[in-house]
């Protein structure tokens, strides 16, 4: 905030600011505790598991546990890593977290300060944490941290673009940059019903921005041990995990805001809302985790291809179909038949590219049933 | 595509098999801090936990004679016996001329590959069903005499023990004759 | 340890990085290392290291007398344990001229099949774990549990089980044996389906494996490979149907082979292998006679004549062989194991070379090896 602005707010103000960002933290660090603990739940459950169990009712305290070990866990630093960079690093990548949640609204007054540039606020600071993730991997001066940081770089600024595309096609299709705008525009019909294409860029593109499962490449664990994370340990490795779990709940908030209609539902009006937001929050985040259950983990070279050839056309395509959209005026369906049009192609496309190696193991499968008819002819000796 | 969300379906299914019945257990005892439930950690009949001694009963003394077999049989060398005759026998309460004296088994070095009770004749020795005992002292699981008298005693009363060689050999399928082990003879 | 790029690649470019992985590294299954040098994300070449785990078993085996060697090979292959029991043993019965019943031949293959399947779901579970996916390693282990369940209620222990002997078995099996296989078979089954299901043609999973460490026929029998790996690359060689031992001749199987002899053949084909155990498993519980299974020598001592023999098996892993050398005491002269792992493992350069850092993995995770038998 420019300190201009700073000097032009009264005290009451500058006061009542403090506090509402005091508010912001502590409500971001309860959700951050919550997600842990439904995300150990859930995937235990997907895995017939029982998730944690001993501290407290189900497992509740578990996150508490898990906070209070960190924070009082010997905080390592490696001797040969850069001092300054390994200890600005975490920083870094977690202010630039919570200061995005600085301007996303959860109901209509729910809001630290709303911005009118507030979705290109939100974007120009996550690009931030990616020097965090950088330096992080190269001040600890570990082989596996600095190929993470790389990735990490490489990974986070190809799928900036297509987030950034399609935040732009909403923000064209609510004719503002405010996020309270974006979602009082969605009072006709959510956006999710005439963008689909976007809904779906904008969530694989938000999946690889927060590295979860399929594109948790920059610190695959059964390849580079943790990328950018693998020297930290303690209360700077929780300041990571901090963030990581922030930016999940960021993405997921914006998907909702975008495209669900944010705090509107049926019943609920004023600054009940929140419960839908955060109920809406919730389901996305579930099936992230889900889907975090369920997929193996692409390669670095697939997924830069995946968002070259495939994410950043696309996503370029669906300001096309807005821009036309909204030029002639046409009906919101026609955006609708569009967009699900271009959903259909971007699937048909993923289907090429992925079945290709389905496509040869159904080729293969054929020829080994044809070999193995060829070698049943002589009848092998069977049983008695 | 499609496979991947077959799969997708897949986990959902689990999921909801996960929330009906979890396939893992608490370890050892269920419940969380509010509620604990111990349940010990269900073994099979045949299960070989760590080797312990047996009590005569009849007479008040281990069946061990302390003739070495079991050591010379077992393949690290985790056993070591002192015999010495036996006070029972000059009273003529006992048939054993020899009783053990002192018996000490190294549980650190001990595989658990049972071969010390099949060699044994004197049914002294058995695989008990002991198998949880960490200790924080360096020498904790060297076991001696008493200890192991008394891991194989509460062996003995869980399962009914009867010594081998005095078990009804079963008929099974036609000729074949097979001894029973203890356990399997009680249970249902 | 000093190495330069000059001595482990002549006449290369400067390489720019030098990578361990391993012996702590998540994914080099046990105290395996490789040092691998890369240029970016690409991997240039590689050097393996073994010898973490090595624990002398073949030099504490002349130490043992012959039928306390059977736990040192518990212990080799320590995933499937059954089957390197089964090649000692009939090592020593084939050295001693001995004849077995044939309830204890048929106990041992069913036990041996069920270990085979075991085996290759935790294979499953680590490929999948390798590439990333963690659920089906979650079915995968529950299905193994269940084996192993079972494996203790017949042997009493989970994985050291020291059952078999020479001559037969240590004891019946319980009686309810062929209710309890029958059971746990159908409870697998499902588990392999479903981990099948979820996995094995997933996109990405095929996008990760296929055409990855492709080795050709030639290549894979030139570099001595057996087992799953050298099928994968398309040659039909299985010692169960090539050389036929125990009573694996009266058993109706398929020995699945890949084409492609990539990364993804070589998972694929263990699941179906898994599927072709299962049937071998149901015909043996089918057949099963009555009958004696221990030894006629009972607890004697044992003292093979002098001489020696080489027998080898199919383990889930590929060809074991054990080479068996008596001078007619009570204790084996010497013993040399094949191990597959081993074996499997020289080829491990070739696939490297020119793939991913991220394919490293999976490339070592679709050999499949087990460090206990690599190093011994």
């Amino acid at each position: 905030m420019p300190a201009t602005i700073l000097l032009a707010i009264s005290l009451g103000d500058f006061i009542w600011l403090v506090i509402a960002l005091f508010i912001m933290f502590s409500a971001l660090s309860g959700v951050v505790l919550s997600l842990t603990w439904l995300e150990r739940k859930v995937l235990g459950r997907l895995q017939l598991r029982l998730g944690p169990t001993r501290t407290g009712p189900m497992g509740l305290m578990q996150p508490v546990a898990d906070a209070l070990k960190l924070i009082l866990k010997e905080d390592i630093i490696p001797a040969s890593s850069e001092k300054a960079l390994f200890w600005v690093a975490p920083i870094i990548v977690v202010i630039s977290a919570f200061m995005i949640w600085v301007t996303i609204p959860g109901t209509q007054n729910a809001v630290i300060q709303n911005l009118d540039l507030g979705l290109f606020y939100i974007i120009a600071f996550s690009v931030v944490g990616i020097l965090g993730l950088v330096l992080a991997g190269w001040g600890s001066a570990n082989k596996y941290g600095t190929l993470g940081g790389l990735r990490a770089a490489a990974q986070l600024i190809s799928y900036e673009i297509p987030i950034i595309m399609v935040a732009i096609s909403m923000a064209m299709l609510a004719q503002s940059l405010d996020l309270r705008e974006i979602v009082n525009g969605q009072d006709d019909y959510i956006y999710f019903l005439i963008q689909p294409l976007g809904l779906a860029l904008f969530f694989i593109a938000g999946l690889a921005e927060v590295g979860r499962t399929p594109f948790d490449i920059y610190f695959a664990e059964s390849e580079i041990v943790g990328g950018p994370f693998v020297e930290y340990s303690g209360a700077h490795w929780s300041v990571f995990f901090l963030a990581e779990y922030i930016n999940t709940f960021a993405i997921a908030a914006l998907t909702v805001i975008l495209f669900f209609g944010g705090w509107s539902g049926p019943g609920l009006t004023g600054d009940w809302g929140i419960i839908y937001f955060l109920l809406k929050v919730y389901l996305v985040i579930m099936v992230i985790f889900w889907i975090r259950g369920t997929f193996p983990r692409l390669r670095i070279d697939q997924l830069m291809a995946f968002a070259w050839k495939v994410m950043v056309p696309m996503s370029f395509l669906t300001i096309v179909m807005t821009a036309v959209y909204q030029f002639y005026g046409w009906p919101a369906w026609s955006l609708t038949a569009m967009s699900t049009t271009g959903l259909v192609v971007v699937g048909i496309v993923i289907y090429k590219k992925m079945t290709a190696p389905s496509k040869l193991v159904a080729e293969t499968r054929s020829r080994r049933a044809a070999l193995e008819a060829q070698r049943r002819l002589p009848a092998t000796g069977g049983g008695d | 595509m499609f496979n991947s969300l077959k799969g997708l379906v897949v986990t959902l299914v689990s999921t909801m098999n996960g929330l009906r019945a979890p396939v893992t257990r608490q370890y050892p005892d269920s419940g969380n801090l509010l509620g604990k439930r111990d349940e010990p950690t269900p073994v099979k009949d045949r299960f070989m936990g760590f080797p312990a001694l047996t009590w005569d009963d009849e007479v008040g003394e281990p069946f061990c004679t302390s003739c070495m077999v079991c050591i010379r049989g077992c393949p690290t060398q985790c056993m070591t016996s002192v015999m010495k005759d036996n006070p029972l026998h000059e009273q003529e309460k006992s048939s054993r001329r020899k009783i053990v004296d002192s018996f000490e088994i190294n549980l650190n070095r001990c595989i658990l590959c049972g071969i010390c009770v099949e060699v044994c004749n004197f049914d002294a020795i058995v695989m008990s069903h002991e198998h949880e005992m960490s200790t924080s002292n360096r020498n904790g699981d060297r076991l001696d005499l008493p200890a192991l008298l008394e891991i194989g005693f509460k062996f003995q009363k869980d399962t009914d023990w009867i010594p081998p060689t005095k078990r009804v050999k079963v008929p099974k399928g036609g000729a074949a004759e097979e001894s029973k082990t203890p356990a399997e003879a009680e249970s249902p | 340890m000093t190495q330069t790029s000059e001595n482990i690649v002549p006449n290369a470019e400067p390489v720019e990085m030098l990578l361990n992985m391993g012996p702590q590294h998540p994914s080099t299954h046990g105290v395996f290392r490789m040092v691998l040098w890369v240029d970016g994300e690409k991997i240039v070449d590689v050097v393996p290291h073994i010898g973490y785990l090595h624990r002398g078993s073949e030099k504490l085996c002349e130490g043992e007398q012959y039928n306390q060697v059977i736990t040192l090979f518990d212990r080799m292959d320590y995933i499937a344990n059954f089957n390197n029991e089964h090649v000692y043993v009939r090592a020593v019965e084939k050295l001693m001229g001995m004849e077995v019943s044939e309830r204890s031949e048929y106990i041992r293959v069913i036990l041996c099949e069920l270990n085979r399947i075991a085996s290759h779901m935790l294979f499953i579970a680590t490929m999948g774990l390798d590439a990333g996916a963690m659920t089906p390693s979650m079915f995968c282990f529950r299905g193994r549990e269940r084996i192993q369940g079972l494996f203790e209620s017949v042997s009493g222990a989970r994985m050291m089980h020291n059952y078999f002997r020479i001559g037969g078995l240590k004891e019946d099996v319980p009686d309810d044996f062929v209710a309890q296989v029958r059971e746990v078979l159908e409870l697998v089954k499902k588990d392999t389906e479903e981990s099948d299901k979820l996995l094995s043609f997933n996109e990405i999973f095929l996008a990760r494996l296929k055409n990855i460490a492709v080795m050709s026929a030639e290549d894979a029998i030139d570099y001595g490979l057996t087992g799953p790996c050298l099928r994968a690359s398309g040659v039909d060689y299985d010692v169960r149907k090539a050389a036929p031992y125990s009573v694996y001749d009266r058993f109706d199987f398929d020995v699945p082979i890949g084409l492609d002899g990539d990364c993804w053949d070589r998972y694929y084909l263990r699941v179906q292998e898994v599927y072709q155990s299962i049937r071998i498993v149901e015909q043996a519980l089918d057949q099963l006679p009555d009958g004696e299974v221990t030894s006629s020598l009972g607890r004697r001592l044992l003292r093979p004549p002098a001489g020696e023999v080489y027998v080898r098996g199919e383990n889930p892993r590929g060809e074991i062989g054990v080479y068996l050398n008596s001078d007619g005491s009570d204790k084996p002269y010497r013993i040399k194991v094949r191990p597959p792992s081993f074996c499997n493992l020289s080829a491990l350069r070739q696939m490297l070379k020119d793939s991913w850092i991220a394919d490293s993995v999976v490339i070592l995770g679709a050999l499949d090896i087990v460090l206990g038998e690599v190093d011994r």
